[in-house]
């Protein structure tokens, strides 16, 4: 009992420390400006910003598997559906605090709502994800006081997983609908992001309870993880499906930019000409998670989770980066034809101080707030 | 009410940079920014090669990818047609720049002009810094500062908000021409209101037959090119197989 306080106190004093560096992150950030970070006119949205796709995206996944018994009512579900909706929000805080640290003037934020355009996707993804928020935040309060079932909650819990369907088809749209890089143009980054978020929340949630099981006795049965385990195979393969779908199209069309983003793609490296990341982060852990034993296992159940995960962001910043990897129009007077990117430690301090944040939001909620609870 | 458009001949031009160290003047524009720019492109093998310059600065599209997609409005269109951008408004996000299929739109990465912020003499005792030499000259932030550019937007924008070409509405205001047409020494920059069919940017594209950047994408873009220079000749010929 006294190792794990020590462990605690250890894991306590480490976010701790982390968080310090992040205040002096966020403080560098506005007295120097964004120069910091390794962009330039090219490449405008980096790490940071991959970072909070990444998690707002796993967010909508977690909302959308809290659905199952929230809305769809699958009621042996239920001891899990109080910590999805904790990890929704602490997940989502993360990808708050990365897209906060990225924007250039975050105090005019304010005319987000004194002058909204309606014709932004952007605007679109951050109202609906402010919403998400707050939905959230008052759904997870009513069942924590043991009000799962009223009309209002019931409401809220329908109301969060329809903003989480929607949110990841704005993302996706904010791509969607960008004129000047056809790479990206269309409905297919819009549906890639639903199904990437469905994945990828589902990977949260099995690697994250996997390890709580490990540290801890949340009296929940393993076998129920199974069905998670499950769900996530079909999660996979429909992204596996879709992936094979893209790259399809993307290599039958003869339409230039395509061609050009043909030579700037592989970010990552690749192997036998495809995607790095794809192989070793979508494909090898579906591939694992086709063969029972290692589904059913503990250890399977963590290594393919964490491969999803870790291959997830790697995905997204792929997309991201080139999409953006060479000059449009006059801008290839100043930089070169292909734009190589690395981020700076500022951008790794971005990414660090939004991981602690969701992080400490994990452990304080887990420590305090009864996660496995069931209504009675 | 008037719709302005600038039509650039490429026959006039002789790509001298005029209109973009005009541009720099009027507009405070930092190093590393581009309000006017050019695309250029060196076409063939010696000896049968040819360079093209193109001249660019924002569009000013009637449908706007930067202004549909300006989350508050920052990035908004006046009613003669200028894309204008309101940096009390911009939360830097960067999508226009992200979304502009042109490229004519910078990010102010840090607080601009650091030049002239460096407190450093070149020779200590015998020279002046360049922040000295400002405020000799009792500017802001470059000693060629122009005050006039504050009328309508941030005389110096400040960091983390994008900035890009105006065609120079503080000027049209006053009923002037843009500084790049009114400083172009080969007059091939022409600017007026498109609406009006007697105006020389109306005859112009009615006599020659104009081109505009990415037109596919249906943006609608407000700068023409028309004419292109090319001294070239060759004997006729029908080729051969």
């Amino acid at each position: 009992m006294s190792a794990k306080k020590g462990l605690y106190g250890t894991w306590m004093a480490v976010l701790g420390f982390a968080v310090l560096i992040g205040l002096y992150t966020t403080y560098k950030l506005f007295a120097d400006g964004h120069v910091l970070f390794n962009t330039n006119d090219v490449i405008l949205w980096s790490l940071p910003l991959g970072v909070y796709i990444y998690l707002a995206l796993a967010s909508s996944g977690l909302t959308i598997l809290a659905a199952l018994p929230l809305v769809f009512g699958i009621r042996k579900y239920e001891p899990f559906a109080k910590r999805l909706v904790f990890l929704a929000i602490a997940t989502l805080c993360g990808a708050f605090v990365s897209i906060g640290l990225e924007l250039g003037n975050i105090f005019n934020m304010i005319y987000i709502m004194l002058s909204p355009n309606f014709s932004s996707p952007i605007w679109w993804m951050g109202a609906i994800y402010s919403v998400e928020l707050v939905v959230l935040v008052v759904k997870f309060a009513l069942m924590h006081k043991g009000d799962w079932h009223s009309g209002f909650s019931k409401f809220l819990a329908t109301a969060s997983f329809i903003l989480a369907l929607v949110a990841p088809l704005m993302i996706g749209s904010v791509f969607g609908i960008t004129e000047s890089r056809v790479t990206y143009f269309g409905p297919v980054m819009s549906i890639y992001c639903l199904l990437m978020a469905f994945m990828s929340g589902t990977a949260l949630f099995l690697f994250y309870s996997m390890v709580v099981n490990k540290l801890t006795e949340n009296g929940v049965p393993v076998e129920m993880y199974d069905e998670f385990a499950l769900i996530f195979t079909y999660a996979t393969a429909v992204v596996v499906g879709f992936t094979l779908l893209k790259f399809a199209i993307e290599s039958a069309t003869v339409i230039p930019e395509f061609l050009v983003y043909h030579q700037f793609e592989h970010a990552f490296g690749s192997i036998r000409g495809l995607h790095t990341e794809v192989l070793l982060g979508l494909f090898l852990p579906f591939v694992l998670l086709l063969i029972p034993s290692v589904r059913a296992s503990a250890g399977g159940k963590i290594i393919a989770s964490l491969l999803i995960l870790i291959g997830t962001l790697f995905m997204h910043m792929e997309i991201l980066l080139a999409g953006q990897s060479h000059p449009v129009g006059p801008k290839a007077e100043q930089y070169p034809e292909f734009i190589k990117y690395f981020p700076s430690i500022w951008e790794f301090l971005v990414f660090s101080f939004a991981l602690t944040i969701m992080l400490i939001l994990y452990t304080l909620g887990e420590r305090y707030l009864k996660l496995t609870e069931v209504p009675e | 009410m008037s719709r302005y458009a600038m039509v650039i001949d490429l026959q006039r031009c002789v790509g001298c940079g005029s209109c973009s160290i005009s541009c720099r003047n009027e507009n405070n524009v930092p190093e590393g920014i581009y309000w006017s720019n050019k695309i250029t492109e060196t076409v063939g093998t010696f000896p049968d090669v040819r360079y093209h310059y193109i001249p660019t600065l924002c569009n000013h599209c009637e449908y706007a990818p930067c202004v549909r997609g300006c989350p508050t409005k920052a990035m908004h269109k006046l009613d003669n047609g200028i894309t204008m951008h309101d940096p009390k408004k911009c939360i830097g996000c960067k999508y226009c720049e992200f979304n502009c299929p042109y490229g004519v739109i910078y990010f102010n990465w840090q607080e601009p002009h650091q030049f002239w912020r460096n407190q450093k003499a070149l020779f200590q005792g015998g020279s002046s810094s360049p922040r000295d030499e400002v405020k000799k000259v009792g500017a802001e932030k470059t000693p060629y500062f122009n005050p006039e550019r504050g009328a309508t937007l941030a005389a110096n924008r400040p960091k983390g908000v994008v900035e890009k070409c105006t065609f120079c509405d503080h000027r049209v205001q006053k009923n002037l021409l843009p500084r790049c047409v009114e400083a172009c020494p080969a007059n091939a920059r022409v600017f007026g209101d498109i609406e009006d069919p007697k105006s020389d940017v109306s005859k112009l594209l009615g006599k020659f037959r104009p081109f505009r950047l990415r037109e596919q994408i249906g943006t609608n873009p407000h700068v023409f090119y028309i004419r292109g220079y090319n001294p070239a000749q060759y004997r006729p010929t029908k080729g051969g197989v």
